[in-house]
């Protein structure tokens, strides 16, 4: 039982990580409809960013977790910018979306390469790495840190969406640009402010996963775990994407403790693969209920 | 007020609206009618910003207007796009809040919002349910109510009859001649010929892309041209109706 409750604590810890990073991609998804595979970049340079703040700036954790944040969603904005826009404004083919992406991805992955090098880099010690003892249980201060983060910017993001008027037009832009547009919305800034938020959590992420474990260029591959947890959970619906990377994350933590972390990744990419077969919209994708 | 002056209009190879002139004076309601294709929505569209015209002008008090779609907006031209685009995802209360999304000030927002729903009761029963829910009479309610939270100077219809029962078509029609007693510029585009010419001052007749008529509404109305064109009534006959 307490091996059970232990796991399930990892699993949420990791699978907060997930969600961060997946709410960036829903966003994008639910405004541009195309997957942004640009996110994994933004989030190893976020956690890069966090890195040298820390390491070599010597800042405070908080500033320097604001700074890598702040850093990501510029980098977020700069690749919509240069990537995206061009094809938005000529209303070019999904595909084109893409590949632009993968273009972009692959270019700020060696970019890191080649200026600062291949090698894995160790996040230096910020707290404690003696965990918290709780009866039979070990939480690690790491993690409850990871938790707390992660719950605030997505409580910080739910009530932006759903509680003010930005928020409000972003959702309006999702459904119908066209419409948004006609209201008076902005479409074009809101494109950008989409951008800059999922930038922003993209960056938090990169820095608890670089803390948690380590930073190297190729650590954007793990976004792909997000973004089959957004597409478990249902692409463009935030709740949907909290909910499937926090099940995505108990589950391979499950499956690591219980059988072997070897089967981890083999059950993540059978369940996306039956989702998709079996519930394509996922456990809460976007409906859309329009009547004739 | 509004003019639109040698408007040419290019979707790929076609061409759209060729040298369309039309203009819309403070108060009126101004028809555009014709079949389906003549390129109505194209002129709403190009108007609102959201087609860009290969040459011609669009003015506002002898002004360019903005190209911008939300420009356009800023400045007073409201559309409400036709086949009922109302968030879905969104309550009614949100969406009528978007229509005034360029406004800030509290009490007029208020104000309109007490005057849309004394308009359409309907919308005030169901503030509260997502506008996805609503049935396509009430879908065409909350788009014009919604037109009209921002407040506008000149309001353009795209067929607001389309798809509807006879009984909500004259509800629409009804509150269209009430909007336009409280001092908003209507510029109207209907295939609902009759309809159309019956509320409006002034029409405009659009075939693939030309305007080929204009003038006075009623005399539109009885033109026999236009009757046997538009309203589905041969010569010597009257329509009943």
């Amino acid at each position: 039982m307490a091996q059970l409750i232990q796991q399930l604590i990892n699993g949420v810890s990791i699978g907060s990580v997930y969600a961060l990073m997946a709410v960036g991609y829903s966003l994008v998804y639910s405004i541009m409809n195309f997957s942004n595979f640009a996110h994994g970049g933004v989030i190893m340079v976020g956690s890069y960013l966090g890195f040298y703040l820390l390491k070599a700036a010597k800042l405070p954790f908080p500033t320097a977790l604001a700074g890598a944040a702040l850093g990501a969603a510029l980098l977020a904005v700069i690749v919509e910018r240069i990537a995206y826009r061009p094809l938005r404004t000529r209303s070019a083919p999904f595909l084109y979306f893409i590949i632009s992406a993968m273009g972009a991805s692959m270019f700020i992955e060696n970019f890191v390469v080649a200026t600062i090098g291949p090698t894995f880099k160790t996040y230096p010690a910020v707290f404690s790495r003696m965990p918290f003892e709780i009866g039979p249980l070990y939480v690690g201060r790491i993690d409850v840190l990871i938790f707390v983060t992660a719950a605030v910017c997505l409580i910080g993001l739910v009530y932006f969406i759903d509680r003010t008027k930005l928020g409000k037009a972003v959702q309006a832009t999702s459904f119908n640009q066209r419409a948004a547009s006609l209201m008076g919305v902005n479409t074009g800034l809101v494109v950008t402010l989409v951008f800059a938020i999922g930038g922003l959590l993209a960056g938090v992420a990169g820095v608890l996963f670089g803390m948690k474990y380590t930073v190297y260029p190729q650590m954007g591959g793990i976004t792909i775990k997000s973004f089959i947890a957004a597409v478990f959970g249902g692409l463009g619906s935030l709740p949907g994407a909290v909910i499937g990377s926090l099940l995505l994350g108990v589950i391979e933590t499950m499956v690591s403790g219980y059988f072997s972390s070897n089967y981890r990744d083999l059950i993540s990419f059978t369940l996306l693969i039956a989702v998709l077969v079996f519930r394509p919209i996922g456990l809460m994708g976007k409906v859309t209920e329009e009547k004739a | 007020m509004l003019e639109v002056k040698d408007l040419n209009v290019f979707y790929g190879g076609i061409h759209a609206l060729r040298d369309v002139c039309l203009k819309v004076e403070r108060g009126e309601i101004v028809t555009i009618i014709g079949a389906n294709g003549a390129g109505k929505s194209t002129l709403l569209n190009a108007i609102s910003g959201v087609v860009k015209p290969r040459s011609g002008k669009i003015l506002l008090d002898g002004q360019p207007v903005a190209a911008t779609p939300h420009g356009v907006v800023k400045q007073g031209i409201c559309q409400v796009p036709e086949g009922r685009l109302v968030f879905a995802n969104l309550s009614v209360y949100d969406n009528l809040m978007m229509g005034a999304y360029l406004r800030s000030d509290k009490t007029s927002i208020i104000a309109d919002l007490q005057r849309v729903y004394a308009l359409f009761p309907r919308l005030s029963e169901r503030q509260g349910q997502m506008a996805g829910t609503l049935s396509g009479g009430e879908q065409q309610m909350l788009t014009m109510g919604r037109g009209l939270m921002s407040s506008p100077r000149i309001m353009l219809l795209d067929e607001p009859s389309l798809g509807l029962a006879p009984l909500l078509v004259e509800t629409i029609y009804q509150v269209i001649a009430e909007i336009r007693r409280a001092g908003t510029t209507i510029l109207l585009v209907e295939q609902n010929a009759y309809k159309a010419l019956a509320v409006a001052d002034r029409a405009y007749v659009l075939e693939h892309g030309i305007v080929t008529q204009e003038g006075p509404a009623r005399e539109l109305l009885h033109d026999p041209r236009i009757r046997q064109a538009y309203l589905g009534v041969k010569q010597g006959q009257t329509r009943v109706g």
